[in-house]
């Protein structure tokens, strides 16, 4: 690790932030924090931070929490140029927060159960621009995308379904498999495994199959 | 006066303190406008109108005679009363109605509107009937014409306003400021032209000449009562609106308090009383954001029939059985049958397996796709000698791999770099149908190799079924990749024979 990680904290329980702060280790370096989606649209404009992490509800703005926080920030880089990279946080278990920030434009989602290891190895990883997918993140999209069901893309440009090998991918995830075990398990580098996560990423965020947009509607972002 | 302190009295509202006032019992209120059935002696409208005046019957029979003689408004007005009154089916005794009877009697009153439209039209048709003929046969022509419309606007103010309860009387009655104002101009609107249609009616002279007046007059009469209706209907139409919507926020507020007090609230006596508990406080409260998130998010979908629910179910009681968090997720759905409860039963072996002789984190992913279920549970355990698999691995291995097999499922275990995982398959048919009763014999399609793992005497093929199963067979790979070391339980004895000893190559249930 060359530089730290310049993070901002968004959640609107204090202690919550405190106990965050106190496992991360010291390659991340914590910028701000915000209780509220205006104040933290307000440090994250001012700070540019590499990273946010982002918890999914939180009041202010137009009542849609965590997705009105990444839609007042679009545009915002980091001084290097980059741009500032959201990582949803969550106790909420509804497929539908958790599908609508990241459809806002989150890099990935994690809950709030995570240890401090795995959330830092997280962060690291949406600051690369990788995405992060916890099992039950994988369980949602292999749902909303059918695939549980066995609908697979003839072509991997589809952007309603998903390709075999994203399938693959996101079962084992939701198995419980780190990316470097989903990578050994199917013969492939971690880089084509990130590759992979990062397309269903995209195919989540660009897709207008049914189940994401109803939830995205019932969400009031379309 | 009788029937009124009856009411009054006989309603304990007042006196008892544990009754919740209510507007009901805080205004008396007079008994609508019914036409009795009992103690009438023609239509019954005299003693309907007593009881609801709270008058004497005889009093109001003197007035409807009396007026009878002035040009027969009395009649007029009694038929108008009996066409639009609705009448009681059940008869209590007019004078002795307790809350409860009146409660009876409009009920019947509702039951019957149909009745009352078919009255309403009669009586109409009978007073323009006994007008003409008043009009044919003496010179009162004029006076019956003023007395007509004017009865009929008294009689339907009357009989509108006594329809109502006394609660919406009032808050009619109170509308403040601006809504008030509007409301009085329309009213004073109305009845000037209700006025002007009644005049227009009575200054005419007779004759053909006169019907266009007649006709315009009609026309600002009816202009006038719907100008006069039309602010009442709406408002009678929100307040209806309004009062169901706060009766649905007042039942789920009443929920919700319920359902806090019931859980959370015991939940969080219960961690202070064993606060010098750690693991217990750790297991109360995980337990309690369950059932918590479950009320919340209404579940894993649906109920208790599904499979779904039935794996939750237990990953959630094994979890509370040893205080160690399992992270499950589950896509699909499907009717649980009895093969699926052999699959949730191995599932709960595997679970409590994982939980007993490994680390956390647990992990649990059950895949249940249109022709075969799967299953895996992960654990983050040392892992385990191959060769070290004690005799009293058999509880494992009947529960888990045996269920599995006997209904026509497989169960494997491998060891990974860090832990081990169970994998479960089970092959189904479509929801609807039953389970096939031998178990063996899935339909063809990507699940039907995995019918060799329970016949007899195929122990060939041990990776064949899973990576068979793999979507259009597009990874080879797969789970089944490093079978040559991590082959999956052969199946070396028949399928309800339990397994008595380790072959040589396999791996599975040996974590002591």
């Amino acid at each position: 690790m060359t530089d730290p990680i310049r993070l901002v904290l968004v959640d609107d329980h204090r202690m919550f932030r405190s106990g965050v702060k106190a496992e991360l280790d010291a390659s991340l370096e914590v910028v701000g924090e915000a209780p509220d989606v205006d104040t933290a649209v307000d440090v994250v404009a001012r700070t540019r931070p590499d990273v946010v992490l982002l918890d999914v509800h939180l009041p202010g703005g137009n009542g849609n929490g965590g997705s009105d926080v990444i839609s007042g920030s679009r545009g915002v880089t980091t001084p290097a140029g980059a741009p500032v990279r959201f990582l949803a946080l969550s106790v909420s278990d509804a497929a539908e927060d958790v599908i609508a920030v990241i459809r806002a434009g989150a890099r990935g989602y994690v809950t709030k159960t995570i240890n401090g290891a795995d959330l830092t190895s997280a962060i690291r990883r949406v600051a690369d621009g990788d995405a992060v997918f916890s099992p039950r993140l994988a369980g949602f999209v292999l749902d909303a995308f059918g695939a549980a069901a066995g609908e697979v893309a003839e072509v991997d440009e589809e952007l309603d379904r998903l390709s075999a090998r994203e399938r693959e991918v996101m079962r084992l995830i939701a198995r419980g498999y780190q990316y470097k075990e989903v990578a050994k398990e199917l013969f492939i580098s971690i880089k084509t495994v990130e590759t992979h996560v990062s397309s269903v990423l995209r195919k989540l965020q660009l897709s207008s199959r049914h189940e994401l947009t109803a939830w995205a509607v019932g969400r009031r972002l379309l | 006066m009788l029937g009124r302190d009856r009411f009054v009295g006989e309603d304990g509202g007042v006196q008892t303190p544990y009754t919740p006032p209510s507007r009901a019992a805080e205004v008396p209120e007079p008994p609508r406008l019914r036409r009795p059935v009992e103690g009438r002696v023609v239509g019954g409208v005299c003693a309907g109108l007593a009881e609801h005046l709270s008058q004497e019957v005889w009093h109001v029979r003197l007035a409807f005679i009396a007026t009878t003689f002035l040009g027969g408004a009395g009649v007029v007005a009694y038929l108008f009363l009996w066409a639009l009154t609705p009448q009681t089916l059940a008869a209590p005794a007019p004078r002795a109605a307790t809350a409860e009877d009146s409660t009876v009697a409009v009920l019947a009153g509702r039951r019957i509107s149909r009745e009352t439209l078919r009255n309403l039209g009669v009586g109409a048709g009978l007073v323009v009937l006994g007008a003409a003929l008043f009009a044919q046969q003496s010179g009162l022509n004029l006076r019956l014409g003023l007395l007509v419309p004017l009865l009929a606007v008294a009689a339907g103010a009357v009989l509108a306003w006594s329809q109502l309860d006394g609660a919406e009387r009032d808050r009619w009655l109170a509308r403040g400021g601006a809504s008030r104002r509007e409301g009085m101009v329309r009213l004073g609107l109305g009845v000037a032209l209700a006025t002007v249609g009644v005049v227009v009616l009575a200054t005419q002279g007779r004759g053909l000449a006169g019907l266009w007046d007649v006709g315009v007059a009609a026309v600002a009469v009816l202009a006038g009562a719907v100008l006069i209706a039309a602010p009442w209907a709406v408002r009678l139409w929100h307040t209806f609106r309004d009062e169901q919507a706060e009766r649905v926020r007042e039942t789920e507020r009443a929920d919700i308090a319920a359902h806090l007090h019931d859980s959370v609230l015991q939940t969080l006596a219960l961690i202070q009383r064993k606060a010098d508990d750690p693991a217990e406080v750790a297991r109360l409260a995980r337990a309690q954001e369950r059932e918590l998130r479950g009320w919340l998010y209404a579940g894993p979908r649906g109920s208790r029939e599904s499979l779904a629910a039935a794996v939750t179910e237990v990953a959630h009681e094994v979890e509370d059985l040893h205080g160690i968090p399992i992270e499950l997720v589950v896509t699909g759905d499907r009717p649980l049958d009895e093969r699926g409860t052999a699959l949730v039963r191995a599932l709960r072996e595997a679970l409590l397996n994982a939980v007993r002789h490994a680390e956390p984190p647990v992990s649990a992913y059950v895949e249940v796709g249109p022709e075969l279920v799967e299953a895996y549970v992960r654990d983050h355990g040392a892992g385990f000698d191959v060769d070290a698999v004690p005799a009293d691995r058999l509880g494992v291995r009947e529960s888990v791999i045996g269920r599995m097999r006997r209904h026509g499922g497989t169960a494997r275990l491998r060891r990974l770099d860090d832990g081990t995982e169970v994998a479960l398959t089970l092959p189904v048919t479509a929801p609807t149908s039953p389970s096939s009763t031998t178990g063996a014999t899935p339909p063809t399609g990507p699940a039907g190799p995995a019918a060799s793992d329970s016949v007899p005497a195929a122990p060939a093929a041990p990776a064949a079924p899973d990576a068979a199963n793999r979507a259009n067979g597009a990874n080879p790979t797969g789970d089944a990749a490093p079978a040559g070391t991590q082959p999956a339980v052969p199946a070396s004895s028949a399928g309800d024979a339990p397994v008595s000893g380790p072959p040589p190559t396999e791996p599975q249930g040996a974590r002591p």
